[in-house]
């Protein structure tokens, strides 16, 4: 008797979980449910260690990266578009901050922001001039300038200036830089037309057009600002590294638009994209990626169960209404 | 003698999120008969017979066709239990040849052993295509060398040829010319000589009361009666559609209104490439200007023309003051609107919310920094004035009847402070009391002196709404007629072709 009207309960509860998702209302808070639930199967797994201050730092230390480069990559998915060039972007972005610290600091941040923006605007020219698809001009470029990177570090890596790891390590410093970065574009993404803009090219091209978006410059400056913003996310990583290698920043293009996917970010931008997305997405990758490894897992077992929980969170997540081409 | 039952259709029922598509309707359909379905937007008809046809699922009830009970999957499995359609919109894949098209999902018939007997696929598409008399159309040509309207003819063929027990005709007839619906009524009075059924779909009361037998009407997706088409006439179909009574004419009464001096925008030798030669215009503030002609002759460009929105564009589109007009943003900024006659591609972010559509041409008009609660205010508030039926602001357009739509459209436009409009088939596929509702509305404007240009299809609606007609023809003007009272449809044939 019990049984039956558990049963009955049950039946409910999800019938009416699956109608609070397909109404969207749910979806949105999901990515925060992911994070919560994240945190706490790691809390546990590792006997309460993940949520001692020294890891906790840890974490924290491993997203300002992440969080700054996410912000142009958010802006390019917003719009539908995809990038897969930023990982060398900011391996390169950093050989130069690295060689301009030498001679100055203002220099080697404007230096880093100023390569970023040369080569988003390879991207947008070839996407936005020569129409080829965003995914296909960004993975040629991916292998560009990943060849430029591995030529400039053949016989050494690019040293950074002794000051860059010794002064300005600090949490101190890099977290109110971090913050400071996302408070600015969130104001800018709400309180100006950029949000409603790139939405509106996410949505639909020609319709946004035709209500006055000029998508082709739209496209343009995106492409040249989030170059800047992986700039600026290089200095940060020689911050923290020091120096560049052959790798530097390798694999970051993933990360970031995973990232980004498990934040709630539809793959093909438009009407549901927040500003959360960023923040819960970059804090979820972190802190999967922190807790596997002070479980004890070796680099290909992480690989292995961070690809099955990401399948996991976007068979749940994902929002297969709105997906359309990706362009 | 009472006719054969052939469809029974028992408590069938969808819903849309928050919106109840259709509701519990049961409807029979006898054999040998042409059933019309009429209704407004959004009334439920496409849904109704999309659940029979297998496009989307069935949200509750049943189907009896013939005595059996159906339940399709897909399409391809509604034909082979015997119910077809020709849908609306376009019905074809690109890049596939039109004899694939017209075997798509049936073309085990030519397999032997594995292999597909791709000449007598050819073969059998060519015989079917003669016999509905289009020779012309050849069946291993891809399916993109023909247009739109022939595209739908091999459509009806594909929809036909199996001989299906019940045929829709989903709002087919827009799409066709004369000669197009001589075949597709042809192909409908062959199905009901056969015994078979039709379903047709219309807004056109006319062709619906010469093409049907019975016709049943829906509002709000609810089964409100069924009539015998030798019983009703048009005022009484109208009424049955919208629950009350409807004035005669909707259209505006006044003529000899004098045109202003005031020239507010205007075209000279504007030349676009394979669509226009040569236009010379003027648009005066407070009249309502028509474009017509056949659908190739080139007047939906003009309406991208004046809004800076073509390509490749020659010669000059200027407003009264002489500003130059080259671009969609400059468009905007001097307040000219335009509303696209595809409207589910250039006027409208479908998978948008209606506020983000309603505020965006107005975001750079507003000062910084935007506000969440101001942008909601906004868009509610011109939402309302064109009582646009919605469950809030931040629903998906996509969701919207397709009049609804057209109000989503124009609130834009309204909050935009528009001045002048460029309207391309502002009532395309809407049905009368919304029509009404547009025609009101450009009544209103024009006697606020505001400037509108109406590019459109149905003739009627030129000679009820404008104060001056001008007819094109290949890509050029043939003609300019001026608003009067015994101005007749043959008027404005006659400079068309």
């Amino acid at each position: 008797m019990t049984d039956t009207v558990n049963a009955a309960t049950a039946k409910s509860v999800r019938a009416n979980l699956c109608k609070a998702i397909e109404s969207g209302k749910l979806r949105s808070v999901l990515p925060i449910l992911g994070f919560v639930l994240i945190v706490a199967f790691f809390a546990i797994a590792t006997g309460g260690r993940l949520v001692q201050p020294n890891n906790v730092r840890l974490i924290l230390n491993s997203t300002y990266v992440l969080l700054i480069a996410s912000i142009g990559v958010f802006m390019i998915m917003s719009m539908g578009s995809l990038d897969f060039s930023q990982g060398s972007m900011i391996g390169l972005s950093c050989i130069v901050v690295c060689e301009l610290s030498q001679t100055s600091l203002p220099l080697a941040i404007l230096g880093g922001i100023a390569c970023g923006m040369v080569v988003g605007s390879i991207n947008a020219y070839f996407h936005v001039r020569r129409q080829i698809p965003s995914f296909i001009v960004t993975i040629c470029m991916m292998f560009l300038v990943r060849g430029i990177v591995a030529y400039l570090t053949t016989n050494a890596p690019a040293m950074g200036a002794g000051y860059l790891q010794a002064d300005l390590n600090t949490t101190g410093f890099l977290l109110p830089v971090t913050i400071a970065c996302l408070v600015a574009f969130y104001l800018v993404f709400t309180f100006t037309p950029l949000g409603a803009t790139l939405k509106a090219v996410g949505a639909g091209q020609t319709a946004a057009r035709f209500a006055g978006v000029s998508v082709a410059r739209t496209k343009t400056l995106v492409y040249i600002a989030a170059g800047a913003i992986t700039g600026f996310a290089a200095f940060v990583l020689a911050i923290r590294n020091g120096s560049v290698t052959a790798t530097g920043g390798s694999m970051l293009e993933t990360q970031i638009m995973l990232a980004l996917v498990l934040g709630g970010l539809p793959i093909s931008g438009g009407a549901k994209v927040r500003f959360s997305n960023i923040v819960v997405g970059v804090l979820t990758y972190c802190v999967l990626d922190r807790g596997l490894v002070m479980m004890g897992l070796q680099t290909d077992m992480k690989q292995f169960i961070t690809g099955i929980v990401f399948l996991i969170f976007l068979a749940l997540f994902s929002d297969r209404e709105s997906i359309q081409v990706i362009k | 003698m009472a006719k054969q039952l052939m469809l029974r259709a028992v408590g069938i029922d969808k819903r849309f999120g928050p919106t109840h598509a259709v509701d519990h309707i049961s409807l029979d359909f006898a054999k040998g008969e042409i059933h019309a379905l009429i209704g407004e937007n959004g009334s439920g008809k496409s849904t109704f017979t999309n659940m029979l046809t297998g496009i989307i699922p069935i949200g509750e009830g049943t189907f009896e066709l013939d005595g059996a009970q159906i339940v399709p999957k897909n399409q391809v499995d509604a034909n082979h239990l015997g119910a077809a359609v020709i849908v609306q919109e376009q019905g074809t894949l690109d890049s596939l040849t039109v004899a694939e098209n017209m075997f798509l999902g049936d073309e085990d018939q030519f397999m032997s052993r594995g292999i597909k007997n791709t000449p007598a696929m050819y073969r059998k598409a060519q015989e079917l295509l003669d016999s509905y008399g289009l020779g012309r159309i050849k069946a291993s040509d891809p399916i993109e060398h023909y247009n739109f309207e022939d595209r739908k003819l091999v459509e009806i063929v594909k929809s036909t040829w199996f001989k299906p027990k019940v045929l829709v005709v989903d709002e087919t007839t827009t799409a066709l010319s004369q000669n197009g619906r001589d075949i597709l009524f042809d192909v409908m009075r062959t199905v009901r000589d056969d015994g078979r059924t039709v379903i047709f779909i219309c807004h056109d009361m006319s062709e619906v009361l010469m093409m049907s037998d019975t016709i049943s009407i829906l509002r709000d997706g609810e089964f409100i009666a069924t009539v015998s088409a030798s019983e009703v006439d048009e005022s009484k179909l109208k009424t049955l559609m919208v629950g009350r009574q409807m004035s005669e004419r909707y259209y505006r009464e006044d003529y000899g209104c004098p045109l202003t001096g005031d020239v507010a925008l205007s075209m000279r030798k504007v030349s676009v490439p394979g669509q226009l030669e040569e236009v010379s215009l003027d648009l005066h503030k407070g009249e309502i200007l028509g474009i017509g002609g056949l659908s190739e002759c080139g007047m939906h460009e003009v309406g991208k023309a004046l809004f800076g929105a073509s390509y490749d564009r020659v010669g000059e589109v200027v407003l009264g003051d002489g500003t130059p007009i080259d671009s969609i943003d400059t468009a905007i900024n001097h307040s000219i609107a335009y509303a696209s006659k595809d409207r589910d591609n250039e006027s409208l972010l479908i998978n948008d919310t209606i506020q983000d559509n309603i505020t965006l041409p107005s975001l750079r008009r507003m000062g910084l920094p935007l506000r969440a609660g101001e942008l909601r205010d906004f868009a509610a508030t011109y939402a309302n004035v064109m009582s646009t039926k919605m469950v809030g602001v931040d629903q998906f357009v996509s969701a919207l009847s397709g009049g609804n739509k057209q109000k989503v459209v124009l609130s834009r436009w309204l909050g935009a402070g528009s001045d002048i409009l460029v309207l391309d088939s502002p009532t395309r596929g809407i049905d009368i009391k919304v029509k009404a509702d547009i025609y009101a509305l450009l009544d209103m404007m024009r006697r606020e002196g505001k400037a509108i240009l109406v590019i459109s299809e149905e003739i009627m609606e030129l000679i009820g709404m404008c104060d001056r007609i001008i007819v094109m023809k290949d890509r050029k003007i043939a003609g300019e007629l001026e608003r009067r009272p015994d101005m007749t449809e043959q008027d404005l044939i006659a400079l068309m072709v």
